[in-house]
C-alpha cells in the first residue's frame, strides 16, 4: 500500500529542472509563463527546482551547442532516478534552423533518449502544460517499474 | 510595504486569474500557426515548400509505379519553425497551418504529417517530347527569358515574382507568355523557377 | 516509573504531540502556507496536501551520495535535525498540554532550535559542493542575525511576567500560568514590540522568503541542500515544515497562551488555530509580497530594527 502511495506521489509532485542548451530564449520565456498566475503550473504540483539533484523532469531547450553539450549531459546524469527528459520546442528534437551549423552538436536524441517532445517554435504554454502532464504520467510509469 | 499588503489581502479574497486549462480546452487565437495539414490532392509537386523551409522540415520521397509517380511529402513538426513560409509560397494552397497547438509526443512518428498523391504519366501526345531531351528551347540572343514547355508545371511562380509583371501564365490552357516590352531581363523568373525550365 | 507512565510518555513522544502529529500538522501548515501564498498572488495554488505528496515522492527517489561527501555526516544530519525538532515540540505547551517541563524550557528550546539549522550546515558542508559551502556560511550568518533578537524576546517575556516586575522565569509552564491570570501577553503594551520582533524572527528561523538567504534556489542552488536527493532531502523538507509548526507554537505559548475554555481538547484545537493564524501573518504574507534579501541587508535589519524592537520591550518591562 505504501509503495502505491509513493507511486501516486510521483505523478503528483514532479519538480522541473530547466536547461538552456543554447536556446534563443523563446521557449524559456514560455516555460516561465507556465508558472505565472494565468497558467499556474504549481496547482498541478510542478515546481522549478534549484538543482538537478532535486528534479524529476529535465526540460531541455535549445539545439545543444558544442559548448553546452558536455554540461547538458552531465546535468542530466546528476538527476536521480526516476527521471523524465522533455524537449521543449523544435531545437533539441532536431536542431531546427540551426541544423548543420559548425557550433551545434545536437540533436539531443543522439546522446540520451527523449521521453516527451513538445513541438512548437515556441510552444504555447497550454502545449507545455500538456507535455508536462504527459511527463508526470511517464514518471509514474517509471516509478512503478522500479523494484 | 503597505500597498503590497493591501494588494495581497485583496487578492486573497478575490477570484484567481488562473485558467483551468487541462480541464477546459482553450482555443488558440485566430491566425495562430500550429499543426500543419497537407492537402495532397492539390499539390502540383513544384517543390517550392521544400526550398523555402527554414528548418528543413519538409522532405519528399517518390516511388515509380505503373500509373505514374507516387509522391509522398513528409512534414516533420519537430523540426518546424512554424514560420508558414511553405504555406505562403504554395501556389495551390495545399499547405495549411491550423490553430491546433496540441503537439506533444512520446514518439517521433506522432510529430510527422505526411501526404501521398499520384503524379500520372503524361498521356500519349507529349510523351515523346519529354523523353527526347531535357531542353527543347534555346536561349535568346537578346537576354530575355524563354520557357521550356515540356518541363514547365505552370506553377505561376515566375509570374508572381516578376517585378515588371511581364509574364502571364494560364494554368488551364498551359500557356506561358512573355511581354517583351515590359521585360527588363532581371532574371528573377529564372531564379525562382522550381523546375529550372526558364532559360536565359 | 509505573508502566502507565511509560505508556503515556511513549504516546507523548511518538503520537501526540510528538513525531506523528507534528509531522502531519507541519505538512498541513506548509500546505496552507503554499495555498494562501498562491491565492495572494492571484494564483489557484497547489492542493493543501501538496507538501505531503512532495515528501512521499522524495521518499521514492534514488538517493545519490556524492563521491567527495563525508558519508556518515551527510546521511545522519537530516535525521538529527528532525529528531531535535520533535524533541522541541515536547517542551512547548500546546493549549496547556505540555509533554515535558523543566525549570528552564525557553533555554532548552533555544538550544534545541539551533540543532536543525546546524544539522543543515554540517550536512551541506559534508556534501563537498561549493554551493553548499556558500549556503552553509550564509546560514551561519542568518543564525547570528536572528539569534540575538530571539534571546532578547525570550528575556523580555520572562521578565515581564508579573506586574511587580521582580519575577523572572524561563519556564513556559509558568509563563502560560501567569498569562491565564493576567491575560495573553500580546495585549500587554510593553511586550508588543517583542511580539512584532518575534513575528519577524519566525520566518528567518524557518528559512522562509524573504529571509531564506541560505537556501536561495535561484542564486546558490538551494545552498546546503544542493547535493541532497531522495530520503534525506525528504527529511529536510519535512523538518522545514515542522519548523513552521514549532516556531508558531512557541509564539502562541509566549504571547497567546493561557486562553482556556475548560476543556483540554478544545484548548489544543484553539492553540492549533492560533498557530495557523500566526503562520499566515508572519510567514505567508511576507512570503507573498517580498523578494529575497541580500545577506548583509538581512544581518543589518535583524541587528538594528528587530533587535531594537526586542530591546525596547525588554527595557519597558524592566523600568515600567
Amino acid at each position: 500500500m505504501f509503495k502505491k502511495l509513493i507511486d501516486n506521489a510521483a505523478a503528483k509532485s514532479p519538480w522541473l529542472f530547466h536547461i538552456n542548451a543554447g536556446s534563443c530564449n523563446g521557449c524559456d520565456i514560455e516555460l516561465v509563463a507556465v508558472l505565472t498566475p494565468r497558467y499556474d503550473a504549481e496547482r498541478l504540483g510542478f515546481k522549478l527546482a534549484g538543482t538537478p539533484r532535486h528534479a524529476d523532469i529535465v526540460v531541455v531547450s535549445g539545439p545543444v551547442t558544442v559548448q553546452s553539450k558536455d554540461r547538458v549531459l552531465r546535468t542530466i546524469e546528476q538527476v536521480p532516478d526516476p527521471k523524465v527528459i522533455v524537449t521543449l520546442g523544435s531545437c533539441p528534437r532536431s536542431c531546427n534552423v540551426f541544423k548543420g551549423s559548425y557550433s551545434v552538436a545536437g540533436p539531443l536524441d543522439k546522446y540520451v533518449p527523449i521521453d516527451v517532445s513538445i513541438a512548437g517554435c515556441a510552444p504555447k504554454p497550454e502545449a507545455i502544460i500538456d507535455g508536462l502532464a504527459l511527463a508526470a504520467k511517464i514518471l509514474k510509469e517509471k516509478r512503478e517499474a522500479m523494484k | 510595504m503597505l500597498p503590497f499588503i493591501k494588494e495581497a489581502v485583496e487578492q486573497l479574497f478575490s477570484k484567481p486569474s488562473t485558467e483551468a486549462y487541462p480541464a477546459v480546452d482553450v482555443p488558440a487565437a485566430p491566425g495562430y500557426r500550429g499543426r500543419i495539414v497537407f492537402h495532397a490532392d492539390k499539390c502540383i509537386s513544384c517543390g517550392m515548400c521544400e526550398r523555402v523551409c527554414a528548418g528543413g522540415a519538409i522532405s519528399t520521397t517518390s516511388e515509380e509505379t505503373e500509373e505514374g509517380t507516387l509522391i509522398t511529402r513528409r512534414f516533420f513538426l519537430g523540426s518546424c519553425t512554424f514560420c508558414a513560409s511553405c504555406a505562403d509560397f504554395c501556389v495551390k494552397n495545399a499547405i495549411e497551418l491550423t490553430t491546433d497547438y496540441h503537439m506533444v509526443a512520446r514518439d517521433e512518428s506522432e510529430l510527422v504529417v505526411t501526404g501521398t498523391y499520384l503524379k500520372k504519366k503524361p498521356v500519349k501526345k507529349a510523351a515523346p517530347a519529354v523523353e527526347e531531351s531535357a531542353c527543347t528551347v534555346k536561349a535568346r540572343d537578346d537576354g530575355l527569358p524563354v520557357n521550356d514547355p515540356n518541363r514547365c508545371v505552370y506553377c505561376t511562380l515566375c509570374a508572381k515574382k516578376c517585378p515588371a509583371g511581364a509574364i502571364t501564365v494560364d494554368r488551364k490552357e498551359k500557356i506561358w507568355k512573355l511581354d517583351e516590352d515590359k521585360c527588363i531581363g532581371c532574371g528573377t523568373c529564372h531564379e525562382v523557377c522550381p523546375k529550372k525550365c526558364i532559360i536565359m | 516509573m509505573e508502566f502507565t507512565d511509560i505508556l503515556i510518555y511513549a504516546v507523548y513522544i511518538l503520537i501526540f504531540p510528538g513525531a506523528l502529529f507534528t509531522c502531519l500538522f507541519g505538512l498541513w501548515l506548509a500546505g496552507v502556507d503554499r495555498k494562501v501564498v498562491a491565492r495572494m498572488q492571484k494564483r489557484k495554488g497547489p492542493p493543501i496536501s501538496q507538501p505531503a505528496w512532495d515528501f512521499l515522492k522524495l521518499c521514492g527517489k534514488e538517493t545519490v551520495i556524492p563521491a567527495h561527501a563525508a558519508r556518515g555526516v551527510y546521511l545522519a544530519a537530516p535525521y538529527i535535525g528532525l529528531a531535535s525538532l520533535i524533541v522541541t515540540v515536547l517542551f512547548i505547551p500546546l493549549g496547556g498540554l505540555q509533554a515535558f517541563s523543566t525549570g528552564a524550557d525557553t533555554v532548552v528550546i533555544l538550544y534545541l532550535l539551533t540543532i536543525p539549522t546546524l544539522a543543515m550546515i554540517f550536512g551541506g558542508s559534508a556534501s563537498g559542493s561549493p554551493f553548499a559551502g556558500v549556503g552553509a556560511s550564509r546560514t551561519m550568518v542568518s543564525i547570528m542575525a536572528y539569534e540575538l533578537p530571539f534571546i532578547l524576546v525570550i528575556l523580555a517575556v520572562g521578565k515581564g511576567m508579573t506586574p511587580d516586575g521582580y519575577y523572572f522565569t524561563f519556564s513556559l509552564e509558568q509563563i502560560t500560568n501567569v498569562q491565564s491570570v493576567f491575560g495573553p501577553n500580546i495585549f500587554d503594551w510593553r511586550l508588543l514590540p517583542a511580539a512584532v520582533a518575534m513575528l519577524l524572527v519566525i520566518p528567518c528561523e524557518v528559512g522562509q522568503h524573504p529571509f531564506d538567504v541560505g537556501e536561495a534556489e535561484t542564486e546558490i542552488c538551494e545552498g546546503p541542500l544542493v547535493e541532497y536527493s531522495g530520503k534525506p532531502l525528504a527529511v529536510f523538507k519535512l523538518s522545514h515544515a515542522i519548523k513552521m509548526f514549532v516556531m508558531t507554537a512557541l509564539f502562541c505559548a509566549l504571547f497567546l497562551g493561557g486562553i482556556t475554555t475548560g476543556m483540554l481538547w478544545l484548548d489544543v484545537v484553539l492553540a492549533l488555530c492560533f498557530c495557523t493564524a500566526v503562520t499566515l501573518v508572519s510567514m505567508t504574507l511576507l512570503n507573498a509580497i517580498s523578494a529575497r534579501w541580500r545577506v548583509e541587508q538581512l544581518f543589518k535589519f535583524f541587528w538594528t530594527v528587530v533587535s531594537g524592537l526586542a530591546l525596547a520591550s525588554l527595557l519597558l518591562v524592566w523600568f515600567c
